[in-house]
């Protein structure tokens, strides 16, 4: 893909306003067996080149599939095409792109090759060891899938960047009969995360820590088959490590992206106001952290700004932004590389990359003893967020929390609250951070990001039965 | 362009040559045009041109399946190498095959030219609307796109079906906002094959809009009851299809996890519920007419009168569990109005909730599901009183299906469903 530059940069050297063309390569791999049956076995590959030019605050974009000069002019032809139709049929717009240095970055790190069979080979032999060690599952789903993006990005402005992003993980979904007759269902991702399968299936003791996660699965999975339901209703909870990342992300994240603040959010009215409770801050990194690289990490976006931490919340307090480079411009603050597109034939939109909520200082444990009566909420398994800041995640494991101590599992619920309201009740934070990777962030396209956090003591509203 | 038929043949050739027993695949060729609005104001117009190859081999008794987005001849003899190479990889499986040829025939439907500048002055037009009869509202995001394809699907035992299609569609995203306050997100989304009416008089976007504004000042319930709700046509359509999904479909039919594995031909349902999938229906804009897997799209019914009639199942499964495959791939589902006009409906309840769209984590496999109730409002009195935040309801959607009180005589078409608003009882509503 690299080689491609050359005629990229060649083409922009005419370009008379800001341009940007990206190649771009998708490609995704997945195996699926359902109690023992290969009922996926599947691959895909997507790729092309778009580019995308900026007319009198309109912007033209084009994309197309193929990849030989010829085609690659058209696209750009036809992007600025686009743009002189917006310009041409409009009144020009009062928008403009704040001022950003010429970046670089170039994967330099071999790109293995997997095959179907080493997937196919690792999640049978996994699957063989949950059917013999899980002997009350009523069904067992073992997934295996990869997914990569590659893309070459040119500038007018003087951009190159060639970066790669691949992902590789193993989920086990386990379904078993709970104490009235009816089915419940736990999952997990069991390995995992950037990279590719021989940094998490080859290693001598790969095998061996899929089959320890597996056991801890299941022995919460009959636990939770004893659960019972919240009570609705507001509640004092601790969120695991785990789901704080979820809160990072759906419950602020999304309303504080500039194309959303213009659009509305809640977030426009308190930018520099106090927003949560003195000891949380939240921030989304780019690539590297305190607590080591992120777990997807971003070089240079895809508008060719060099990617940067976005402080979003300090002791408390909002404190930006996520922009692309147009929002930027517009409420006066520094793009820091929020604005990326997930396949060659999209536009770059602003999206969160590695958000969390950075740790505090309490242990778990005193956490869990600070409270009289109250839900320990351990496993999330998607979440959704509104631009009011209203949130919800779907809770899948948890426990009471009765005098201090773990008592009875939950059943699934919800938990919802409004995220300035909310954050305002932290009283405590853990002094760890779990990151999550494996999913996809839904904003017209898809995107995956990354996002963690400590266990957090708050007050939320849960639902009952 | 490239004819569908024939590099469907020259694939399905070339998969046989390399060892494949059966083999399917599925072509697709098309261009969009999409119009973005961001923050209220016109910001880009995109084109996108791509094509795409998925073939699916069955070699051995074993099965791999690749799609790549390219026509050009390198780009599909490595993918037949790798799909041939996914195969030699599988497990065997008996019930792997690929349909049987019956009658192949030829699709046209909707439009297969666009006007670029009357699309665009629509679209103005429709902010302007908006703008002057909705003060209130901020159009967040505004898609508007026309999209032209043509596909083929083909398979070694002679099936090929080919459906040009080419339509327009809109999507809007918006809220409601006074001084600081503002509302949650709404979303509007329909097809439509012409632009000779101003889009803001298309389907009923003028109630959305109108309710979006009353959405402002909206107030928390104190505690928690059991009560009835009020469910939207779009509300009602996603609990309905969210419970298929939960029962009917394949995975949880072929593991028998699925509380209707064994209920067909009884009733699963209140005798009031009727949903049938209606692909082939002309008031459906660009659905599909072909099955995913190499049939034609039929009607028909999911539940009829409370009763289940079919599973949602693909042929695969249909194999595994020895029942009958789906008759349509299809997401066109009409579900039968009853007898009460909507007004009666609301005059009837005492006290529940007019639900419009319902935030939650994907349901439990029993069906239990929980989340927030958004875009809602209180109904007390036989009236509605006022907007609801921070609201969420519980329920069990098997339970909700059969506690329909009643479904409004008015029934919607926008399109892609015809649905009525829903009454039902016995959910669990809850407050602050």
């Amino acid at each position: 893909m690299i080689e491609q530059n050359r005629l990229l940069r060649t083409l922009l050297t005419a370009a008379d306003s800001p341009t940007e063309m990206r190649v771009q390569e998708n490609t995704g791999r997945k195996v699926i067996l359902l109690s023992g049956s290969l009922v996926g076995n599947s691959s895909n590959n997507s790729k092309g080149v778009s580019a995308r030019v900026f007319k009198n605050g309109y912007w033209g974009f084009s994309a197309g599939s193929a990849l030989d000069p010829k085609s690659v002019r058209a696209v750009l032809r036809a992007a600025n095409k686009n743009a002189n139709f917006l310009a041409d049929s409009l009144p020009a717009k009062d928008a403009s792109l704040a001022p950003v240095s010429a970046a670089s970055y170039l994967f330099n790190k071999p790109i293995p090759n997997s095959t179907p069979k080493e997937f196919i080979d690792f999640a049978k032999e996994f699957d063989d060891y949950v059917e013999k060690a899980c002997p009350k599952l009523t069904s067992r789903t073992i997934v295996v899938t990869a997914d990569s993006m590659e893309k070459l990005l040119c500038t007018s402005f003087g951009t190159l960047s060639h970066s790669v992003m691949p992902r590789i993980y193993l989920y086990l979904i386990m379904s078993a009969d709970a104490s009235d007759g009816s089915t419940i269902e736990l999952f997990d991702v069991i390995t995992g995360g950037y990279g590719y399968f021989g940094d998490y299936f080859t290693k001598q003791d790969s095998m061996e820590k899929c089959k320890a996660a597996a056991d801890s699965l299941y022995e919460e999975l009959m636990q939770k088959a004893q659960g019972i339901f919240p009570d609705a209703g507001v509640a004092d909870v601790i969120l695991d490590s785990t789901l704080a990342g979820m809160l990072a992300h759906e419950a602020v994240g999304h309303t504080v992206e500039a194309d959303l603040v213009l659009g509305g959010s809640v977030a426009g009215h308190n930018l520099g106001k106090q927003v949560a409770s003195e000891m949380v801050n939240l921030v989304d990194f780019a690539n590297d952290t305190p607590y080591g690289l992120a777990p997807l990490p971003v070089y240079v976006d895809d508008e060719g700004v060099k990617a940067k931490d976005a402080w979003l919340i300090k002791d408390g307090i909002l404190t930006g932004f996520m922009n692309n480079r147009e929002t930027a411009a517009h409420f006066d603050m520094e793009p820091y590389g929020n604005a990326r597109a997930y396949s060659f034939g999209d536009e770059p939109l602003i999206r969160m990359r590695n958000t969390a909520i950075l740790p505090g200082k309490d242990k778990l444990e005193d956490m869990i003893a600070s409270i009289d009566n109250g839900y320990y909420l351990t496993r999330t398994g998607n979440g959704q967020a509104d631009t009011t800041g209203e949130f919800m995640f779907g809770i899948n494991m948890g426990y009471e929390i009765k005098n201090g101590k773990l008592a009875r599992p939950l059943r699934d619920t919800t938990i919802s609250g409004v995220a300035f309201d909310m954050l305002k009740t932290v009283t405590m934070l853990s002094d760890n951070i779990t990151w999550e990777s494996s999913g996809f962030c839904g904003k017209k396209q898809p995107m995956p990001v990354g996002l963690g956090g400590p266990a957090v003591k708050c007050k939320v509203n849960i639902g009952g039965r | 362009m490239k004819d569908l038929k024939e590099l469907s043949v020259e694939i399905l050739d070339l998969l046989k040559q390399e060892g494949a027993d059966d083999a399917m695949v599925t072509l697709s060729s098309g261009s969009m045009t999409e119009f973005n609005v961001d923050g209220g104001d016109l910001s880009l117009l995109r084109t996108l041109f791509n094509d795409s190859v998925a073939m699916m081999a069955i070699k051995d008794k074993k099965k791999g399946v690749i799609s790549v987005n390219s026509f050009e001849a390198d780009d599909v003899k490595n993918a037949v190498k790798n799909c041939i190479e996914a195969a030699n990889s599988a497990i065997e499986d008996e019930a792997l095959a690929i349909s049987e040829l019956t009658e192949n025939e030829d699709f046209l439907t909707g439009i297969t030219k666009f006007d670029r500048e009357k699309l665009l002055y629509r679209i103005k037009e429709y902010m302007d609307d908006v703008a002057r009869d909705y003060p209130k509202i901020i159009i967040e995001q505004l898609i508007v796109s026309y999209g032209m394809s043509e596909r083929c699907v083909a398979n070694t035992n002679g099936v090929c079906y080919t459906q040009q299609s080419g339509y327009y569609s809109l999507y809007s995203m918006f809220s409601a906002h006074e001084g600081e306050n503002g509302t949650s997100f709404n979303g509007i989304s329909f097809d439509f094959y012409d632009l000779d009416t101003p889009l803001i008089e298309i389907n009923r976007q003028r109630e959305d809009y109108e309710r979006a504004e009353k959405e402002l000042y909206a107030k928390a319930i104190d505690g928690k009851f059991v009560g009835k709700v009020l469910a939207s046509p779009d509300m009602f359509a996603e609990f309905v299809g969210t419970a298929l999904d939960n029962f009917i479909s394949d995975s949880v039919i072929i593991d028998g996890t699925s509380p209707w594995r064994e209920k067909l031909n009884t009733k699963v349902a209140s005798e009031k519920l009727s949903v049938r999938c209606i692909p082939t229906d002309e008031r459906m804009i660009g659905a599909s007419l072909i099955h995913s897997d190499g049939y034609k799209n039929e009607d028909f019914d999911f539940i009829r009168d409370g009763v289940l009639k079919s599973f949602d199942l693909s042929l695969y499964a249909s194999n595994r569990t020895g029942l009958e495959r789906v008759k349509a791939t299809s997401s066109c589902i009409e579900i039968d109005g009853g007898e009460t006009p909507l007004d009666e409906l609301i005059k009837s309840i005492d006290k529940g909730i007019f639900i419009c769209r319902f935030s939650g984590g994907a349901p439990a496999s029993n069906g239990d599901i929980s989340g927030v109730a958004k875009n809602s409002f209180m109904i007390e009195n036989g009236e509605i009183t006022h907007a609801l935040t921070e609201t969420m309801i519980s329920g069990n959607l098997e339970e909700m299906i059969n506690n329909i009180v009643e479904l409004s005589k008015e029934n919607f078409c926008d399109g892609s469903s015809v649905l009525p608003y829903a009454l039902i009882d016995g959910v669990t509503i809850s407050g602050k």
